[in-house]
């Protein structure tokens, strides 16, 4: 940069800094801010950067309508790159710095490591996506919107047994934290409904072939199959099943619910059960136009639309418990924010329905089954509305 | 009888997926053969022979026959780049095979972290669809992925124990693997040998990789994973025995999946660690097979592990 340059840089700098310090006080009356701290770069950039696109749009779509009582809705993202490190740093930020009284993030590692930062200072964490039960667990002042890890396999199980009539289930699982707990939770409720599990098989996580454990439950004969793997291997997995002529029904979780299995394995998918813990474009009005904003504005879907809907919807929240406390004319702090929060409880959103916080720090939220018919994903049944 | 078609049906397909863990398992034991390197940089030159194909597949739609070629070329262009820009500059400064080690796996995250940039962690595959048309022979079900991959396999490695018998490179890679120096005295040019091996090595790789990738999804760090498989068969195979360590991964795959018929599922995965495990400490030189007087196939003297190799054999 040359002499002038520096010098023209210096003059906006100041000009700039004039500005804030002479409008900063009126302006922070009418501005209410929250934190947001997400993958925006990383390996997890792909589904952090939509999220938090979503959350801008309906940060937008608020202060479109009027903000909260007049007062503008401020949102101030951070990168975490979901990375528990950089998450701690984002949120010491978020605390010390910009002083919000609330803040959102994701990525079970990201929502552990700064549980302890949310608790000391008495400012609110909410998890929005991340769904390891342990969330429950981390202190008074972290919450989670998110549903977590059991309740779509406690749906799935007791749907099967209850409603589809299956006897004999069967369960595949990854030999994984996630797949010997989930296994657990299946054969749990599907024995409670009334059936019989009778073949509980696993495959190693770095595992390309399953045709062992696959021959084994042909050989048990199920009515039913659960399948609990990750996106990596799932499609594989199935594929593998119907070529060696298992043809049952294949009930999975989340991870099943996404277009590119219906792509990647064709007849295969027929009949593949998966849950999502939000309301897809046929049974919501709202979704269905957020898609076609996505389609419209960015040219796709959005990578992980689930977590999307959720991000979108956390904003409302956040300015429902703000606009609560100004109407009180209390204080906005983490304190306040949290006493409100459980104080309203049940909160209407736009995206994901209703949405009621427990006492035990986890949220009700209704499991929406999606099955593989004709070549796309429709909907089966919600349960537990 | 129901244990029968089991029995068939694993073996049938642990035969079928075995071919790209074979392949693995060539290029690996090749280059340590010839250069006296564990190259774990191979798991970086899989992930962008995979990643090369599916984009001109998946993003520019191109025939596969295409993408195959061109697939190949890149993959050579990378262990060409990998043997003069990496390896050779190393030797030139005749650093320690710990160093080596250290470079190869860096390269290999390095590709992985990389590849994650622009690829996500999303899990992806050459075609859209991995699911291969069956054909029941008897109760067997036979995938319409399994012949051609065989058939390919088999002829590749036809073609390279052709080339190392019958041609002049060939002989000169063996008399290069045997003895460094002395085949220096004779006027064998090591540095061009070094690059052939790598260069067949990547062939291995690129073709290995396409296999993989039109059957199973990949993830940046999925070939670090298929690395292991190929470095314990390289090492029940006989450290310097290629064909050994061909023999091993098909062995290795039959027995690791017909395990499950005597013993639980999640112990599956285990299996791979305990063969590792007693190969390294009771069979360090790998299980000799008997003598045979092939000059390349096994081994016609007693290979020193890497970690005694000469410096003269590193420079």
């Amino acid at each position: 940069m040359n002499r002038f340059d520096r010098r023209a840089g210096m003059k906006i700098t100041a000009a700039a800094c004039l500005a804030l310090a002479l409008g900063g006080p009126a302006s922070a009356q009418n501005v209410l801010r929250f934190g947001l701290a997400m993958p925006l770069t990383g390996s997890q950039a792909l589904y952090g950067q939509d999220q938090v696109k979503a959350a801008e749009w309906a940060v937008a779509e608020i202060n479109k309508a009027g903000g909260v009582n007049g007062k503008k809705l401020e949102m101030v993202v951070l990168d975490t790159q979901g990375d528990p490190q950089l998450g701690i740093q984002a949120v010491n930020r978020l605390v010390s710095v910009e002083k919000v009284p609330v803040f959102i993030t994701a990525w079970s590692g990201v929502v552990k490591a700064v549980a302890p930062i949310a608790n000391d200072n008495k400012v609110v964490e909410l998890s929005v996506g991340a769904n390891s039960p342990d969330i429950a667990k981390l202190g008074d002042y972290v919450y989670t919107t998110f549903p977590l890890a059991d309740i779509d396999l406690t749906a799935v199980a007791k749907y099967a047994a209850a409603t589809m009539g299956k006897k004999k289930a069967a369960i595949v699982y990854i030999n994984n934290e996630t797949g010997i707990v989930a296994a657990d939770v299946y054969k749990r409720d599907f024995s409670a409904a009334g059936g019989q599990i009778v073949a509980i098989e696993t495959y190693d996580q770095k595992a390309t072939d399953f045709t062992g454990p696959l021959l084994k439950v042909r050989a048990a004969n199920p009515d039913m199959i659960h399948l609990q793997g990750l996106v990596s291997d799932t499609p594989q997995v199935i594929a593998q099943m119907r070529q060696l002529g298992l043809n049952q029904p294949i009930s999975s979780y989340s991870v099943a619910y996404n277009p590119k299995l219906i792509q990647q394995i064709g007849p295969a998918a027929e009949g593949v059960i998966a849950t999502s813990l939000a309301p897809g474009v046929d049974d919501s009005e709202a979704v269905k136009a957020y898609v076609a904003r996505w389609t419209k504005e960015v040219g796709r879907e959005p990578n992980g639309l689930p977590y999307t809907q959720y991000l979108y919807d956390a904003p409302y929240l956040v300015a429902a418990v703000l606009k609560s406390l100004d109407d009180k004319k209390m204080p906005i702090t983490g304190e306040n924010f949290r006493k409100e929060m459980l104080a309203i409880k049940s909160f209407e959103l736009p995206l994901t329905g209703k949405t009621t916080l427990g006492e035990d720090h986890t949220v009700v939220k209704p499991v929406y089954l999606m099955e593989v018919k004709g070549g796309r994903w429709t909907h089966k049944a919600t349960v537990g509305k | 009888m129901q244990d029968t078609t089991i029995i068939l049906q694993i073996l049938w397909t642990s035969l079928a997926t075995s071919t790209y863990y074979v392949l693995f398992a060539v290029a690996f034991a090749l280059v340590l053969k010839v250069t006296r390197l564990f190259n774990f940089a191979q798991a970086g030159v899989m992930t962008i022979a995979f990643y090369t194909a599916f984009v001109l597949v998946q993003w520019l739609e191109w025939p596969a026959w295409a993408a195959f070629i061109v697939m190949m070329v890149v993959t050579l262009a990378a262990s060409y780049a990998l043997e003069r820009i990496g390896f050779e500059a190393l030797r030139r400064r005749g650093v320690s095979v710990m160093f080596v080690f250290v470079f190869t796996f860096m390269v290999s995250e390095f590709v992985a972290y990389v590849a994650m940039l622009i690829f996500g962690t999303w899990p992806q595959t050459i075609f859209p669809t991995i699911f291969w048309p069956v054909t029941l022979v008897g109760e067997i079900a036979l995938s319409g992925w399994d012949l051609p991959a065989m058939g390919t396999t088999i002829a590749a490695l036809a073609a390279f124990f052709a080339f190392m018998r019958f041609t002049r490179t060939g002989q000169f890679m063996v008399g290069v693997a045997d003895n460094p120096g002395l085949a220096e005295l004779y006027g064998i040019d090591k540095r061009q040998i070094f690059l052939v091996t790598m260069l067949i090595a990547g062939a291995f790789v690129g073709l290995g990789m396409f296999l993989y990738g039109t059957r199973a999804q990949v993830l940046p760090q999925t070939a670090l994973s298929l690395m292991l498989f190929a470095i314990v068969a390289t090492i029940i195979g006989g450290i310097g025995n290629v064909a050994g360590a061909a023999v091993a991964a098909v062995i290795l795959g039959i027995v690791q999946n017909a395990s499950i018929l005597v013993i639980p599922s999640e112990w599956q995965g285990f299996l791979l660690y305990i063969f590792l495990f007693f190969a390294i400490v009771f069979f360090p030189n790998g299980l000799k097979l008997p003598r045979r007087r092939t000059r390349f196939g096994t081994a016609t003297r007693n290979t020193p592990p890497a970690g005694d190799a000469s410096p003269e054999a590193q420079a």
